[in-house]
């Protein structure tokens, strides 16, 4: 309902319109604040190294001005290119696994009875709460002992170690279950009178209804393996076989020498632009999943 | 508190700028102490209605006086009103008790005052044994008493429910229905409630308002308004099973349907639209007022017949008559209209002739 | 029929995931205790001298790293998780009390969300730069002599400052982002019957607002303290794998640090069970604090 609003209208009014100000002054400040550090590596990549080192810095550049070349330079420190391909192939083939593991299984949990299901959903849901390091060393153990992490490493094997461990997820799969519930009981009868079998159903009923929840998983999924650290790290012996956020980081650590900054920051647009131009995008399917949950990280 | 409704009007305006007015110049009194019904479809404006008397929405024209006070430009929270939202708008997170009292602790009324007030209220209206629950654990007529306790227990010169029974189930809303005339009579306070349903006001409200998209039909007592529509609309809109509509016209003085001659009326000849209530009519040995039954259904003392339309083959009337007569479907029954149980209306502007 | 139990069929689904959960989460959780208790175990051999109950916990907690690691994790936790979930909430209330420009500042308040910690945290670094830096430029404005925050020889107060500016700041959007469709969710009737009841604005928020909003405030609350329990990848942004300001190596570690790094010693018997032996510790310490936050809200959440 519209706000009435009463009382000297003149006066109510520059009332409300203080009030108002305030409110914006308020939400710019921070929005300011969040901006900032977008701006910094945005205009940082745009200078020369001496406009770089200068004190006081420069806060403004004439778009005229702008180093593109630095983006070439920042290609020259390491193979980014390489790095993005590495990361499309490991996000695409985890992605496959997960959406193909995790319909299976949100189906067997929303849709099928059978012994034991509630027993196995709670537990499911218990080990969600157990911080992922736990996992990780004895992970890394099992992928070493499998011979995938090895001084003699393959791409293949590298590719293998950075991806079949998280080609399912718990919480996805209690994420599509829960949209798999919402479908109602009426059409799996129907099917089932029309001589459906499950995996008929499955497939031609229940996934369709549910592919706004499975774009939402996919999108998630894939952000997830581009801001992907320390697995990555952990698995890959060799430079050439790493994910964009390793590549960064070790191609700009300072243990490799004076940090050209100006490349630095140009890499992290790099690898910062396509997570903002796929948020533009898909926000409404990226905001699905937030609703839900606390995966980030 | 007599609540008055002066040239009032409410225009609402969509983001394209396009206009659509929801109440159009309603001028209408409401008469102190009783219980007021505003009935219409949905869409007329008798929400818009409540809300502006409420002060939650801002009239686009005219004036609202409470007695003799114009209150148009004081805001909701000074108005003295009590609201009952139709979906109640119990705080959920707030016991009853927590939720009755929330409008004392606003004017900053003593903790102890006003748990006695509470409490008064909570028995007058039948939940004082669950104060300390949420309302989540309450049923649905429990909630709706809650927010009427919530509306009355800072004496309200005014009570304003909307479509308080919409969100019950058949059995609790005859119950409540009787429960909320029993609150208004005891409290004497001036009440209007908002309705889509002509049975629930007519048989509670001491008063009723038909509004039609925005714009008043009658006035009256809920009988009086039943047996005197002024127009088409209110004919049609009050009574259940509705009135039968039948073409007619009048000829040298008489009253026709079809050959039939069924009453004598003096105005000049012209065509005319005819209701007639089901239970106004009389089946007779003799009349040219006949038709074939299509089908019988008796429930207890009463036969509601469902015959075939004079006008038209495809359409069916009912007439509800005693249960003695032993009438078959496929009979051809002849009848009589009772004088006062019909009205005649203009054909073109529906209004009774 | 229909609701027949079909038990070799639905285990079928659930095959492929049950064996990836089987060997990646489910075995981990168990090894995690074995690892624990055994001395001197050698990862590829699969070999070990015997058990030990307290050894590699003793190990770990008399490390000088894992002491400055605990002292980091928490100070980081208990700044960063009031000081973000406080301001994303004002920050909320305030989106959700404008009507023009919403989306763009929605969009805005959104975006750290989506950045990848690497990247941003290498911007923060350099906009704490010593001579170059934004942060040093801005105080200069108010006469504030240079600080060196993160750069060579900076000291541990400064380094784990900026961190946690850093921190702070990539946690809001998540929050704004779960407040906002909190806010958004609660029943506009319940202000208009606040209205009615002549609340005042300051009472609604405390009175109707703050608790209808409890649930989400207390999922954040709970989430957020887990999340930054385990904070690892963004000092890896800011301060790379040295883990400090150059110089200062390792000030500002974390538990998850401790952890990958002994990963990184895996070849040393011993080192797993010490990973092991930490990150339960975290484990354990996280599980206090959830219940802990969830026997505070219990009686001040709302559902």
């Amino acid at each position: 309902m519209e706000q009435a609003i009463y009382g000297n209208e003149k006066q109510i009014k520059r009332k409300i319109f203080i009030r108002l100000a305030i409110v914006y002054a308020l939400i710019i400040f921070f929005a300011i604040f969040i901006i900032i550090p977008f701006y910094w590596m945005l205009i940082t990549a745009m200078k020369t190294l001496t406009q770089v080192e200068s004190a006081p810095p420069i806060l403004w550049l004439n778009p005229a001005e702008w180093q593109w070349v630095n983006f070439s330079g920042a290609l020259e420190q390491a193979p980014f290119l390489r790095f993005t391909l590495n990361t499309v192939v490991v996000a695409i083939i985890a992605t496959i696994g997960t959406v193909i593991t995790t319909i299976l299984s949100a189906f067997a949990f929303a849709r099928l009875n059978f012994k034991g299901r509630d027993l196995l959903f709670m537990a499911f849901i218990a080990t969600m709460m157990i911080p992922g390091e736990i996992f990780v060393i004895t992970n890394y153990i099992t992928v070493s002992r499998i011979g995938w992490v090895s001084l003699d490493q393959s791409y293949f094997e590298a590719i293998l170690a950075m991806t079949v461990p998280f080609m399912t997820s718990i919480f996805f799969i209690f994420f599509l279950r829960q949209a798999f519930k919402t479908i109602p009981n009426e059409l799996y009868y129907a099917a089932k009178v029309d001589g459906k079998t499950d995996w008929q159903y499955l497939w031609r009923v229940m996934v369709p209804i549910a592919i706004p929840t499975i774009t939402t998983i996919t999108i998630l999924n894939a952000m997830n393996t581009w801001n992907a650290y320390i697995w990555p790290q952990l698995v890959t012996m060799q430079e050439d076989y790493r994910l964009v956020s390793n590549g960064l980081r070790n191609a700009f650590d300072d243990t490799a020498g004076r940090i050209m900054y100006h490349e630095q920051m140009a890499a992290s647009i790099i690898v910062t632009v396509p997570l903002i131009i796929a948020f533009l995008l898909l926000k409404k399917y990226i905001m699905r999943g937030v609703s839900r949950s606390g995966i980030k990280g | 508190m007599e609540i008055k409704l002066k040239n009032l009007t409410k225009v609402f305006q969509s983001k394209k700028e396009e206009e659509t007015v929801a109440v159009d110049n309603l001028d209408i009194v409401i008469p102190s102490g009783q219980l007021t019904g505003l009935l219409g479809p949905s869409g007329c404006g008798k929400s818009t209605t409540l809300y502006m008397i409420s002060g939650l929405l801002r009239p686009t024209q005219g004036e609202i006086y409470f007695g003799d006070e114009n209150v148009t430009p004081v805001p909701p929270e000074e108005r003295g009103i009590g609201l009952v939202f139709q979906n109640y708008a119990l705080y959920p997170h707030m016991t009853v008790r927590q939720n009755i009292m929330f409008p004392l602790e606003n004017v900053k009324m003593d903790k102890q005052e006003s748990l006695e007030k509470a409490q008064e209220i909570a028995d007058l209206v039948g939940i004082g044994h669950l104060m300390n629950r949420k309302p989540k654990q309450l049923s649905g007529g429990q909630q709706q008493r809650v927010a009427i306790a919530r509306a009355l227990v800072k004496s309200p010169r005014v009570l304003l429910l909307d479509e308080p029974l919409s969100n019950l189930d058949a059995r609790l809303r005859l119950q409540t229905r009787e429960e909320i005339k029993r609150i208004q009579r005891d409290t004497g306070i001036t009440t209007i409630f908002v309705t889509h349903d002509q049975e629930e006001a007519m048989s509670i409200s001491d008063e009723i308002v038909v509004l039609r998209e925005g714009v008043t039909q009658q006035v009256g007592r809920p009988q009086e308004v039943y047996n005197n529509p002024g127009n088409l609309f209110v004919a049609k809109f009050l009574g259940t099973p509705p009135i039968n509509i039948f073409d007619g016209e009048v000829k040298d003085g008489r009253l026709m349907i079809g050959d039939a001659d069924i009453a004598k009326k003096d105005i000049d000849d012209r065509e005319v639209t005819i209701g007639i209530r089901p239970e106004g009519f009389k089946m007779v040995e003799r009349s040219k007022f006949k038709a074939e039954v299509d089908l019988v259904e008796t429930i207890g003392r009463d036969t509601t017949l469902i015959i075939k339309h004079p006008n038209d083959e495809t359409q069916t009337f009912r007439a509800i008559v005693d249960a003695d007569y032993g009438v078959e479907p496929g009979d051809t029954v002849k009848f009589n209209v009772k004088p006062h149980k019909m009205h005649i209306f203009d054909k073109e502007t529906g209004e009774v002739l | 029929m229909l609701e027949d139990q079909s038990n070799v069929k639905a285990w079928f689904y659930l095959l492929p995931a049950l064996i990836l959960l089987g060997i990646f989460i489910f075995f981990p959780i168990f090894n995690a205790f074995f690892l624990v208790f055994v001395d001197e175990y050698n990862y590829m051999q699969g070999t070990y001298e015997g058990f030990t109950l307290i050894n590699n916990f003793r190990y770990v907690v008399t490390d000088h790293n894992f002491r400055v690691a605990m002292t980091n994790t928490m100070l980081l936790t208990f700044v960063s998780v009031p000081v973000s979930v406080i301001i994303a909430l004002l920050i909320s209330v305030w989106l959700n009390a404008i009507k023009r420009l919403q989306g763009f500042f929605q969009t805005i308040f959104f975006l750290p969300y989506v950045t990848n910690a690497i990247a941003i945290g290498m911007a923060f670094a350099f906009m704490f730069h010593v001579r170059f830096g934004l942060i040093n430029w801005f105080l200069g404005i108010f006469g504030i002599s240079p600080i060196n925050w993160v750069n060579t020889g900076a000291s541990w107060g400064t380094a784990i400052f900026a961190l946690l500016v850093y921190v702070t700041w990539l946690g809001l959007a998540f929050k704004i982002m779960v407040f906002l469709s909190g806010l958004q969710g609660i029943d506009k009737q319940y202000y208009d019957a606040a209205r009615v009841d002549s609340a005042s604005r300051s009472r609604v928020f405390r009175r109707i607002t703050v608790p209808l909003l409890s649930p989400m405030i207390m999922y954040i609350t709970v989430t957020s303290f887990i999340g930054a329990f385990k904070a690892y990848t963004e000092v890896i942004g800011m301060f790379g794998e040295r883990l400090g300001p150059p110089g200062n190596d390792r000030a500002v570690i974390t538990v998850v640090a401790l952890v990958y790094r002994s990963l990184d010693r895996s070849g040393v018997p011993g080192a797993l069970s010490e990973a092991a032996a930490a990150s339960l510790i975290l484990f354990g310490v996280t599980l206090v604090f959830t219940m802990v936050n969830m026997q505070v809200s219990k009686k001040r959440v709302h559902y």
